[in-house]
């Protein structure tokens, strides 16, 4: 009964766990988030410079170029994972978290 | 006067009723629109609440949104040639 039984082999029937978010980021993932990371750098970078010239100030933009580290100043490790407290080592990839692409997330608890 | 250019360029959808929210009042209704607003504190903070979503420039003019839709167009593929003499060249 070739091309008409019910039964459709997929990964998930046949091995049973299939894990469909892979736990890493291809590298091609990674070009795209560093790209997001300095497109965010570059916004701050416009507001504060256009505030400074008329000599204003924003707390929270002062806040976020204070504590927040730019793209280039990033660890990898706080680039491509965040702090998990139920995962093994503390750890999870970043696009894990959900809309990852469109939150900021760059900094960890301290000594994680 | 120095404008801020904003462009949605991440749409909103799924985003927080905040952060949606914000975008609504800096009028970006939906992806690729740009708008102008003048540099001043209070924008500026609205900018940066959507700063992953938004692409912001610093210019010192403003565009209606019929003159920047304009700039959007194809140029037509032809031109109406002006009678020599209108042109002031006789």
């Amino acid at each position: 009964m070739l091309g008409l039984s019910a039964f459709k082999p997929t990964g998930s029937l046949l091995g049973g766990l299939l894990w469909k978010i892979p736990y890493r980021l291809s590298r091609h993932q990674k070009y795209r988030h560093r790209q997001r990371l300095r497109h965010v750098d570059k916004v701050v970078d416009t507001l504060s410079s256009a505030l400074s010239k008329q000599g204003v100030v924003v707390k929270g933009i002062e806040r976020w170029k204070s504590e927040m580290p730019r793209e280039d100043e990033m660890e990898a490790r706080d680039k491509y994972t965040v702090f998990a407290r139920n995962e093994r080592k503390y750890r999870k990839g970043i696009h894990k978290v959900p809309k990852w692409t469109r939150v900021s997330q760059r900094i960890n608890p301290p000594g994680y | 006067m120095q404008y801020f250019k904003v462009t949605l360029i991440r749409s909103g959808i799924g985003m927080p009723k905040r952060v949606n929210g914000i975008l609504q009042a800096l009028g970006l209704h939906k992806r690729m629109r740009t708008v102008y607003h003048p540099v001043s504190p209070d924008i500026a903070g609205m900018i940066f609440k959507v700063k992953e979503l938004v692409a912001v420039s610093e210019v010192d003019y403003k565009l209606s949104q019929k003159e920047q839709h304009e700039l959007r167009k194809p140029p037509k593929g032809y031109y109406v040639e002006i009678p020599a003499q209108e042109a002031g060249r006789i």
